[in-house]
């Protein structure tokens, strides 16, 4: 009879509650979580330079002009040239494209695939759990960037080996994440309800659990979105990522820019600072999106 | 005031006098080589095997050549005048068909046992007849040689079917190190992954990727050397690695070369500490391509992409980053066999005017079916001077004829195996370097199914000048057929040149005795270099 009633209220509730527009929910956004609102900002400036930097980019980013090797940044040539004289700025609009692809895929296969795993975990159980914990735990043995390059240096450099083995090293993480939510759902009255009903795992697992773990998936990819565009640079830097003359901006830090770090500075500055500032912002977004999707943490 | 001065004058003359008796002899001293002390050396490569007979690159000679001794050798002070390392003398029949070497005596392996000519004749004919399995990259410069004799323990023969120009230098070669027959006898190749020579060093350890150290031979048959305790190579494929070795003292030289940038910002932090030798280099990269594939078994394609390539320009850009060069053939520009500029001028890629050169490249490959090119991998070789510089070059340049190349680089060993062992690739970069200019060493490559014809091509017409061309001893007839070779190869773009390379060897001063010649192969035996006290 008490189930009865919690679920009326729940679904009395489902329907009395005011549906906010995607304006106020990001005004409430902007307002309460500032530094993430500025995360968001700097995702989304990453974002129009990856979609637009075939109109944006004032050079071919392959291609350089010879005649000016290793000029300094000026009103042609805001960030300067290479050692090619291929134009810096244009290499990182274009190496943004890069990042953000990595990046994405990387998160997403990852932490797709992790949640799965996480949801199968928790509600199969037993040996299903078990064996499949092991394996999480054998996995999260090693630190994310070292397995990372043991897969990419087994894979060989190649941006589609570079997105496999960043999204490796985080399904472990996410799925003991969802694993946790996961168990939490299980346990609800309504999953016991659809059991009753004699609905197929299937259906309760889709249906059910996993609409229930979109919080926690959702920052975890978020969260990881940073972390796999560092690991990108990382691997680009240690020579296992994409190979020149692609414009990653791992590899425009690397390759012949510590050679020329004092010559033309500007080479590895500006690609550093485009690694930092897109970390920087994924994670002050990721951050802030945790706190406003965790109830523990949520204010009112 | 007059005595001040009588004073200050002989005081003058005992300071001058004193000075002249103690500079003088610090003078003398600081010639006399000191012993002791282990070389530290930067390297850009690991050996894919540690054999010489079946490597070709700087990676393995430069690592082990100290722990080996040759027949004869390239005078280390003197390049490339050719003087006695196992032998002593050797003498020429007047028809030039006999090579008679006599070995010095009382020369030990560091296994304790004696060098006899049974080991010169095992190791020579390991190279000129290897037994199936056994790689020998340089057997082709060896045609002339019929059978190696071993008289007796300190003679050893060389008979041969024709008179050669070429041989006594190549026998000086440093590749062709002395092993002990009783190894080879048992496994041919032993010598890739061991190490048992008789050379000033032995070994000492050796950590894949890391290190490679050789320790003194006090057993050394030439007396008094080597100076040095030992010598230490680190290996890292990052040249800002190793300027940082150099700079920070970590590493005293780096034998292969430096981008003139690095060369430039070590001078400038490190002054007088250092030395750099500036030489040309006898070496050349270019692209092969896999002529078993599609479509580089067309020859408009094959002609497309030499023509694509501006020579000229790559030679401003890529000297100061690369170190990369000359434009030339396939002999050395300015060396006796090249051919000379104005002929060059008139083969496919080597015209100055580089917009006329991509417009028919562009046609050839419309006509050849690919009016909007095509995608290729080019693999390469994942060191960065100037292999992946001159990649991303070559990228940058078919871009503009419509071929868009995936740079591919691989480890060395990978290079290796890809490019000259399987040739599992459409075009890759490979480079063409010997320890001389000579055109048995140059042009073997060009011939049919030489191990290092990495583009499997075959031409009768290019078999038959090379044979020809080694038994010419005239010559100007010898480089008459030369050219005809060379036009035959770059007219049909079998290969296609690149650039040739210098050399700038940085040192720290304190580093004497070492004469940068004009290749990365000789040389490297250390046994005369020593260390001065900073």
């Amino acid at each position: 009879m008490a189930t009865n009633i919690e679920l009326a209220h729940a679904s009395a509730s489902a329907t009395l509650a005011p549906r906010r527009s995607f304006a106020e929910v990001a005004a409430r956004f902007v307002r309460t979580k500032p530094l993430g609102a500025a995360g968001a900002v700097i995702i989304l400036g990453m974002l129009f330079l990856a979609v637009f930097a075939q109109i944006l980019a004032p050079y071919d980013p392959y291609v350089g002009d010879y005649g000016l090797q290793f000029a300094r940044p000026s009103a042609e040539h805001w960030f300067g040239t290479d050692e090619f004289g291929r134009d810096v700025l244009s290499r990182i609009m274009y190496g943004a494209r890069i990042a953000l692809f990595v990046g994405f895929f990387a998160s997403f296969i990852g932490c797709t695939i992790g949640a799965l795993l996480g949801v199968v975990s928790a509600y199969w159980g037993g040996r299903v759990d078990l064996l499949l914990e092991r394996l999480m735990d054998i996995l999260l043995a090693f630190p994310q960037l070292i397995l990372a390059l043991a897969i990419a240096s087994i894979l060989g450099p190649a941006v589609q080996n570079v997105v496999i083995a960043i999204s490796i090293p985080v399904i472990p993480r996410v799925a003991r994440v969802v694993r946790a939510a996961a168990l939490s759902v299980k346990e609800n009255v309504y999953v016991e309800a659809v059991q009753a009903l004699g609905a197929s795992r299937r259906r309760v697992i889709l249906q059910h659990i996993i609409p229930n773990v979109t919080a926690p998936y959702i920052i975890m990819l978020t969260a990881q979105l940073g972390a796999a565009i560092l690991a990108e640079a990382a691997l680009s830097y240690l020579g296992l990522g994409a190979a020149e003359p692609t414009p990653s901006w791992g590899l425009m830090l690397s390759g012949s820019a510590p050679s020329y770090a004092e010559k033309a500075p500007w080479i590895a500055l500006f690609p550093g600072i485009a690694i930092s500032l897109g970390v920087f912002g994924f994670n002050l977004f990721g951050d802030s999106l945790r706190d406003a999707l965790d109830p523990k943490l949520r204010k009112g | 005031m007059r005595r001040h001065r009588t004073i200050i004058a002989v005081v003058g003359l005992c300071v001058l006098i004193g000075s002249l008796v103690v500079v003088a002899p610090a003078a003398v001293q600081a010639e006399t080589p000191r012993r002791g002390g282990v070389l530290l050396a930067a390297i850009a490569a690991d050996a894919p095997s540690l054999d010489p007979h079946q490597e070709q690159t700087f990676a393995t000679i430069e690592l082990v050549a100290p722990l080996y001794s040759t027949l004869i050798q390239i005078d280390p002070l003197s390049y490339p005048k050719i003087i006695g390392d196992a032998a002593t003398e050797w003498k020429i029949a007047p028809d030039g068909l006999t090579y008679t070497f006599k070995l010095r005596q009382g020369i030990r392996f560091h296994d304790g046992s004696t060098l006899t000519s049974a080991d010169v004749k095992a190791t020579y004919d390991k190279i000129v007849f290897p037994p199936s399995g056994v790689r020998s990259i340089r057997k082709n410069a060896y045609s002339a040689i019929a059978s190696i004799e071993a008289p007796d323990p300190t003679t050893v023969v060389f008979l041969l079917k024709f008179p050669s120009a070429s041989l006594l230098g190549n026998l000086a070669s440093p590749w062709n190190v002395i092993f002990p027959k009783k190894y080879l006898d048992r496994d041919p190749n032993y010598f890739k992954s061991n190490v048992v020579g008789s050379g000033p060093f032995k070994f000492k350890s050796y950590t894949r990727g890391s290190t490679f150290e050789g320790e003194r031979n006090p057993d050394y048959f030439v007396k008094d050397r080597p100076y040095l305790d030992g010598y230490k190579f680190f290996i890292s494929t990052e040249t800002s690695v190793r300027a940082a070795a150099l700079r920070s003292g970590r590493a005293w030289i780096e034998f292969r070369t430096m981008p003139l940038a690095e060369v430039e910002a070590i001078r400038k932090q490190l002054g007088d500490k250092v030395v750099v030798q500036d030489t040309a280099a006898t070496g050349q990269f270019g692209i092969a391509m896999n002529q078993t594939t599609k479509p580089f078994a067309d020859i408009r394609v094959r002609k497309a992409l030499t023509l694509g390539l501006d020579r000229y320009t790559a030679s401003r850009v890529l000297y100061p980053i690369a170190s990369l060069k000359d434009v030339g053939g396939l002999m050395r520009p300015g060396t006796e066999f090249a051919t000379p500029e104005s002929e060059l001028l008139k083969l496919p890629g080597f015209g100055r005017d580089s917009e006329k050169n991509r417009a028919e490249a562009k046609r050839l490959l419309a006509e050849a079916g690919y009016p909007n090119g095509f995608k290729v991998v080019l693999k390469n070789r994942n060191v960065r001077v100037p292999y992946i510089d001159f990649g991303v070059f070559v990228v940058q340049e078919w871009r503009k004829i419509g071929i868009e190349a995936e740079h591919r680089p691989l480890e060395t060993a990978a290079w290796f195996a890809d490019g000259r062992d399987t040739g599992s690739f459409e075009v890759i970069i490979n480079g063409v370097f010997n320890y001389m200019d000579d055109p048995d060493l140059f042009l073997e490559r060009y011939t049919t199914g030489d191990t290092n014809n990495w583009g499997r091509f075959s031409d009768p017409r290019i078999d038959d000048l090379f044979a020809r061309q080694t038994r010419a001893l005239d010559p100007a007839e010898r480089k008459r057929l030369v050219n005809e070779m060379e036009k035959i190869v770059l007219e049909n773009a079998y290969h296609i040149p690149g650039l040739w390379w210098a050399r700038s060897v940085v040192h720290w001063a304190k580093v004497k005795n070492y004469v940068a010649p004009p290749n990365h192969y000789s040389n490297q035996k250390l046994q005369d270099v020593w260390l001065s006290e900073d």
